[in-house]
């Protein structure tokens, strides 16, 4: 086994005196495919914040090889993790290109113009429109525009907080197909998502979050397979 | 009051306006980019204008030291805070990159001393010696409390705006001083003269306002610099580190104080703490735009300047009373239609 890409070691978080991610461990490997499942309010995009280095957190987040944990948000973007947070934190009044070129800031210019090329090609939706102002997408495509601007800065690690909210069925597949692009391309994802279905399907290795800790982990066909998980999170209780 | 009398007021007021929307702008850009209402923009409109002063005059500026002095001040919050994480090549390279400007303009003014030398050589040096002020002021007043609300941050720009002034008074004393025009002479256009002068601020303005549309409209640092606006954790998300765009918003603003100081102190003397007013204009045009537009800072401005120029025509000893007075029916417009804009706060 590689050493991991990505490893968060008993991570915790609060938000003033109200923990919200009570020592939490995962590792990635590099071409993986790890998700988290869970409730709402577990803590999941507590712990994305938080690994991502928007939040104060205890425990340690390696990276590459290196701890990060005193790294601040951009220096982790440098080294090549990034997150599609869950509100998209889009720029709302620029436009799309605009979103995208500043998606490459840590990139060199020659980067920048190839990984544009790059975006277009994945999402032709967001070329159409690139003179639009970001704040005036359609929900979809403002999820497009926030992977694509993410991809842009070429990450090694990309986290997405439910890449799926509020998106039409068919808009769902899209996007499930774009992150299995993404892995072969050589891309490591850490996918959270309310669509339990959907993400054990598409991932290697799963968690389940309730309360701010993980109760279950194992292979993601293991979880789908499980009783429990497919009661509460896939809905098919009897 | 006849034709030329009114021209000559107009003249008047859009020089004066012109200067206005100057800092209008600074103000914009600072508060929309690290959300500090920055009363201290009036240190460096005077800081600019008594250096440029002093330069002219052949003297070495009292804001030399001063400047020591912040990036002194500066480099101890910017080690302080590099505790945790501390590195001995880093700390090292702090040193270099804070006392490298400081140390430079010292021996600059020191070798150029007494000579006789063109304007514009005093005029980049000015920059030179007031810019840095302001990544300085930042790093040790706001960067620490960049999470902080609006109202502690303002109350520390309110302290900052004191500690200025109380050094201001220290360094350069109580006297004025006043630089001879930027341009001799002038033009007369019908009955009226336009002076060398004002054509200077004229001309100074529409390049800074172009400079500056060019910079945030069509380059990716300019660009970096309003999606900080824009949306802070966006920003954060994309790799642009929002201490380095408040520097950069700081330096802009400081390099804009100086050049609006350097366009003043030809036409009134000026004094350590002449520059509050002149930036409380600058800061009623910046409200008037929701510290968010620049046109509308900038129409904001040249009113202002206007009903300035008219106002000390007719009652000079209440010009600024009657200025501040007008404003004062826009700010409550402004605020009873306030309920609606307050989307940015999260
Ligand atoms: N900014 C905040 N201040 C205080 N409490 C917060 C804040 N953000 C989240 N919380 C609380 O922390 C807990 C975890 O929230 P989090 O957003 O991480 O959950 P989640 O698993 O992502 O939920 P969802 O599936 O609804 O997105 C919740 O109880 C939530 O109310
Ligand atoms: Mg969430």
């Amino acid at each position: 086994m590689t050493a991991p890409l990505l490893s968060i070691r008993t991570l915790t978080a609060s938000y003033g005196a109200v923990p919200a991610v009570t020592g939490v461990s995962l590792d990635i490997q590099p071409g993986e495919i790890v998700t988290v499942i869970g409730a709402n309010g577990a803590g999941k995009s507590t712990l994305l914040n938080a690994a991502m280095g928007a939040l104060p957190a205890g425990g340690a987040v390696w990276f590459d090889g290196a701890d990060v944990s005193a790294l601040g948000v951009e220096a982790r973007v440098r080294r090549g993790l990034c997150l599609v947070p869950e509100k998209r934190e889009l720029f709302a009044t620029m436009s799309v290109r605009d979103n995208l070129e500043l998606g490459g800031w840590c990139v060199d210019a020659a980067r920048r113009r190839s990984g544009l090329e790059d975006v277009f090609q994945r999402f032709p939706r967001l070329s159409e429109r690139q003179a639009q102002m970001a704040g005036t997408l359609s929900g979809g495509e403002r999820q497009m525009l926030a992977m694509g601007r993410a991809l842009m800065a070429r990450p090694r690690v990309l986290m997405l907080d439910e890449p799926s909210l509020g998106l039409a069925p068919r808009i769902v597949g899209e996007v499930f197909a774009i992150i299995a692009e993404l892995r072969k391309s050589g891309v490591s994802i850490l996918l959270v998502e309310q669509n339990a279905r959907a993400a054990l399907r598409s991932a290697d290795h799963a968690h389940v979050m309730e309360l701010g800790a993980f109760t279950m982990s194992g292979p993601a066909a293991d979880l789908a397979r499980d009783k429990r998980v497919a009661e509460i999170y896939l809905g098919l209780g009897g | 009051m006849d034709s030329t009398i009114l021209l000559f007021l107009l003249q008047d007021g859009v020089t004066n306006g012109a200067v206005y929307a100057l800092l209008g702008f600074a103000l914009v850009l600072v508060f929309t980019v690290t959300r500090v209402i920055f009363i201290p923009q009036g240190e460096f409109v005077a800081f600019g204008g008594l250096t440029y002063a002093a330069l002219r005059a052949g003297k070495i500026p009292s804001t030399v030291p001063l400047l020591m002095i912040l990036a002194g001040v500066a480099l101890l919050a910017g080690l302080w805070a590099r505790r945790r994480t501390w590195s001995n090549a880093a700390a090292a390279k702090d040193v270099a990159l804070t006392l490298a400007m400081p140390v430079l303009v010292w021996l600059i003014t020191r070798a150029l001393g007494s000579a006789s030398r063109p304007a514009a050589v005093d005029v980049l040096l000015t920059i030179a010696i007031v810019a840095p002020m302001g990544p300085y002021l930042y790093r040790f007043a706001f960067e620490p409390l960049a999470e902080a609300s609006v109202l502690t941050l303002f109350i520390a720009a309110v302290a900052v705006h004191l500690g200025m002034t109380a050094m201001g008074l220290a360094f350069f004393g109580a006297e004025g001083l006043r630089a001879p025009p930027l341009i001799d002479g002038g033009i007369t256009v019908g009955p009226l003269l336009v002076t060398g002068q004002s054509i200077a601020v004229y001309v100074t303005v529409l390049v800074l306002i172009i400079a500056l549309w060019l910079l945030f409209g069509y380059t990716l640092p300019g660009k970096a610099l309003r999606a900080t606006a824009i949306n802070r954790a966006g920003a954060n998300l994309v790799g642009i580190s929002t201490a380095m765009a408040g520097r950069v918003a700081y330096g802009l603003a400081a390099i804009i104080g100086a050049i609006s100081g350097i366009l003043i102190v030809p036409t009134t003397t000026l004094y350590y703490d002449s520059g509050f007013l002149v930036g409380m204009k600058g800061f009623v045009a910046a409200i008037v735009g929701g510290l968010a537009s620049y046109p509308l800072t900038g129409l904001a401005a040249i009113a202002i300047g206007t009903a300035e120029a008219f106002s000390a025509f007719h009652a000079s000893a209440y010009k600024e009373v009657i200025v501040f007075a007008l404003v004062m029916p826009v700010l409550l417009l402004r605020s009873l239609g306030a309920g609606q804009s307050h989307d940015e706060e999260e």
